[in-house]
């Protein structure tokens, strides 16, 4: 394959290079990054022509990093299913409010703790790896996490342990007013394997009283990131649900580094948010790294969901495969950008890209945008798609056999997402995640229907 | 009084008539076939007895055990005991066989089914079609074979177990292997469930092994011959043609199927 060009309707780009971290303690770090975050206004993507994503109605200065209560959100427990796990992290505003972790993984040496307690007890594995791929002065929230994180997770598994249950991270936000800059680090040692499940949640704000729209507002400004040694794999996965009828923004930026003969699986299910913009990137980095890319997207009522996801190929060989689905109802708008990045000398490198949409309203909009980015020869890197609407020949197949007009719609959604969800592998999970994509076609029955009577 | 009593129906399909008064009586443990050239209005009939959307009724009545359903929605008519085996079964993709029976099945009843009861139920399904176990957890229709398709759906008629079925050109596409488990399997759900069918079929070739005790032949949307399994066997003889020369059915014929 020729070397190819991005193409102009693209608007985001890959991180490139190292991160900010290389060489510089927490503190400078935090420093810069005010610098930055002082010096610049508040961010406004805008693709030619047709799509914007503006965080300037984000009354920022009204929000505030502490919640009332340090106690974990009912949110969390009603939401993340009863399982076996391995331990668990919940961050509620600016503060870990609860930290589980099974003794038998720390006694082998497991960390799990608040990036804060990580900093001062394990000071040298923090520094390593702190912002490593991460940038801090790219917009303004990427900058004011970088100055004000608290709170925070660390996760690290040591050299060949195999860990069956998952660690749980969650971020919950327990009300309107709060702006949570969520900081998430995650190191599998070498040979390492074990499972990330993270929850972003927040309790519902209560759209039916007379709040005005502004003072529902909170944020999370996230940033993620999990380094794979030589020969470890992870299986990541992320449910976030924001809840549709709150004002939150989501502006989070999460880095996968996958090293060398290592292996990730990484599926966020991003179901709903006020305008979600993830900047999601794995890179395989060394050597006989393989990934694979999967994501799940749902937007309902008025959401904005702006999501850019990057395969990204720093050497050969390697492998990767990307694979998106997402669906809108509502007057939902979603965007997303996948791009296969392929740097000069990562030869045999062998990816491919897909992306399935579904529109469910007349005024549901999705575009997906898939771009190829090759500056190495020996390769091959392709990417497809389809855009899909409710199917009235097999809508009435299945009336036919007396399944009704909303049974037959969830059952066609249902499976045009069921081929990831399965991929989940995870039995509480993919439960979860089935039922809110139930909930929310429930909640748009007859959007749904009156667009289909109307085609 | 029969089971399914169709009235004088006349059915349109974008400003165009295609069924132009046809009257009809099936009932539980008859087998009917309703036989026709391209183009006479075979599967508008199918389509419109289970309420395709498309399909507009603009006189007429269809009754269905002394219910009017001319217009009842689709599942309606299903859940009533009325089987449509699709000409042309469409792919429900990530669904396997045997979550769509469970939720067909549920649909029809009160109280979901025990998981012991719908293992018999598809084990003699499996078994009356001749069907692989693994069939089953396949996806519904994704990536089957035509014959595959078909025996499908007559799995899902003998899971539903309709009073009524239409059969929507079942034969077409199937080498022979698989028209004579198909055939059999109807004659049999006839036989121990005392189905009612109403084979719709450009050919005779599948009633050599369902046997029809009434012949119907449309032409040009109204049938225009009726008899006993001795109609067949003319048509075998004379063809189509003939039989228009005789009856003088309206003008030449349509090439679409519709």
């Amino acid at each position: 394959m020729k070397a190819g060009r991005h193409r102009e309707a693209t608007l985001y780009t890959a991180l490139d290079g190292a991160g900010a971290g290389g060489g510089h303690s927490l503190g400078e770090l935090r420093e810069l990054a005010l610098k930055a975050f002082e010096a610049a206004e508040l961010p406004v993507w805008r693709r030619s022509g047709f799509w914007t994503t503006s965080l300037q109605e984000l009354d920022l200065d009204a929000l505030v990093t502490e919640a009332e209560t340090r106690e974990v959100p009912p949110i969390v427990t009603s939401t993340i299913p009863e399982r076996p796990r391995a331990g668990r992290i919940v961050q509620s505003a600016g503060a870990v409010v609860s930290v589980e972790l099974d003794p038998a993984l720390a006694e082998k040496g497991v960390i799990l703790c608040s990036l804060e307690e990580a900093f001062e007890r394990h000071k040298e594995l923090a520094e390593r790896w702190y912002s490593k791929r991460l940038q801090i002065d790219r917009n303004k929230l990427e900058a004011a996490n970088a100055a004000f994180w608290t709170g925070g997770a660390f996760l690290y598994v040591p050299e060949g342990l195999a860990v069956e249950d998952p660690f749980e991270i969650v971020y919950a936000i327990e009300g309107p007013g709060i702006a949570q800059y969520g900081r998430t680090l995650v190191i599998g040692a070498p040979m390492s394997n074990f499972k990330v499940h993270e929850y972003d949640l927040a309790e519902d704000f209560g759209a039916e009283s007379d709040v005005p729209a502004a003072e529902r507002q909170a944020l999370h400004a996230g940033a993620f990131e999990l380094y794979l040694q030589d020969g470890a794999r992870c299986r990541l996965a992320q449910v976030q649900d924001w809840g549709s009828r709150n004002e939150v923004y989501d502006v989070s930026t999460r880095f996968v580094q996958v090293g060398r003969d290592a292996y990730c699986h990484w599926l966020p299910a991003l179901l709903g948010g006020h305008l979600v913009r993830p900047h999601m990137e794995l890179a395989v980095s060394e050597p006989g790294g393989d990934m694979a890319f999967r994501g799940i997207f749902f937007a309902e009522e008025d959401e904005h969901l702006d999501a850019f996801a990057v395969d990204l190929h720093e050497t050969g060989p390697s492998g990767g495969d990307v694979h998106w689905r997402g669906a809108a109802t509502g007057k939902a708008r979603a965007s997303f950008e996948g791009l296969i990045k392929i740097d000069p000398g990562a030869q045999q490198t062998h990816t491919y890209l897909q992306i399935h949409t579904m529109m469910l309203s007349p005024k549901a909009r999705i575009d997906a945008i898939p771009s190829v980015l090759v500056s190495s020869d020996d390769v091959s890197a392709s990417h497809g798609g389809t855009v899909g609407e409710l199917d009235e020949s097999s809508i009435f197949y299945m009336q036919s056999r007396g399944l009704d007009r909303a049974e037959a719609v969830r059952i066609i959604v249902e499976g045009f997402f069921e081929p990831l969800i399965s991929e989940l592998a995870d039995e509480p999970l993919q439960e979860l995640v089935r039922a809110k994509i139930e909930s929310r076609l429930a909640a748009a029955r007859e959007d749904i229907e009156t667009y289909a009577v109307s085609r | 009084m029969a089971d399914l009593e169709i009235r004088d129906l006349h059915v349109r399909i974008e400003e165009r008539e295609i069924l132009r008064g046809v009257d009809l009586d099936i009932s539980r443990g008859e087998i009917h076939a309703l036989m026709g050239p391209n183009g006479s209005g075979k599967s508008t009939m199918a389509n419109t007895l289970l309420g395709h959307p498309s399909y507009e009724i603009t006189e007429g009545t269809i009754t269905f055990k002394g219910e009017d359903i001319t217009e009842a929605e689709p599942h309606d008519r299903a859940k009533a005991g009325l089987f449509l085996a699709f000409q042309y079964p469409v792919s429900i993709p990530g669904v396997s066989v045997a979550n769509f029976l469970r939720m067909a099945i549920n649909a029809k009843r009160e109280d979901p089914i025990q998981v012991k009861e719908f293992r018999t139920q598809l084990q003699h399904a499996i078994e009356l079609l001749d069907v692989d176990r693994a069939f089953t957890s396949r996806h519904l229709n994704d990536g089957f074979s035509g014959g595959e398709k078909k025996r499908a759906e007559i799995l899902q008629m003998a899971m539903l177990q309709p009073d009524i079925a239409i059969l929507d050109e079942t034969d077409s596409g199937l080498d022979i292997d698989a028209l004579r488990t198909v055939a059999e399997g109807v004659q049999r759900l006839h036989d121990e469930q005392g189905l009612g069918a109403l084979i719709i079929t450009h050919y005779q070739r599948i009633l050599h092994y369902v046997k029809p005790e009434f012949v119907h032949i449309l032409m040009d949307g109204r049938i225009v011959l009726e008899g006993g399994v001795e109609l067949v066997e003319r048509l075998e003889r004379e063809g189509y043609d003939q039989i228009r020369q005789e009856v003088g059915a309206g003008v030449g014929a349509g090439d679409e199927d519709v």
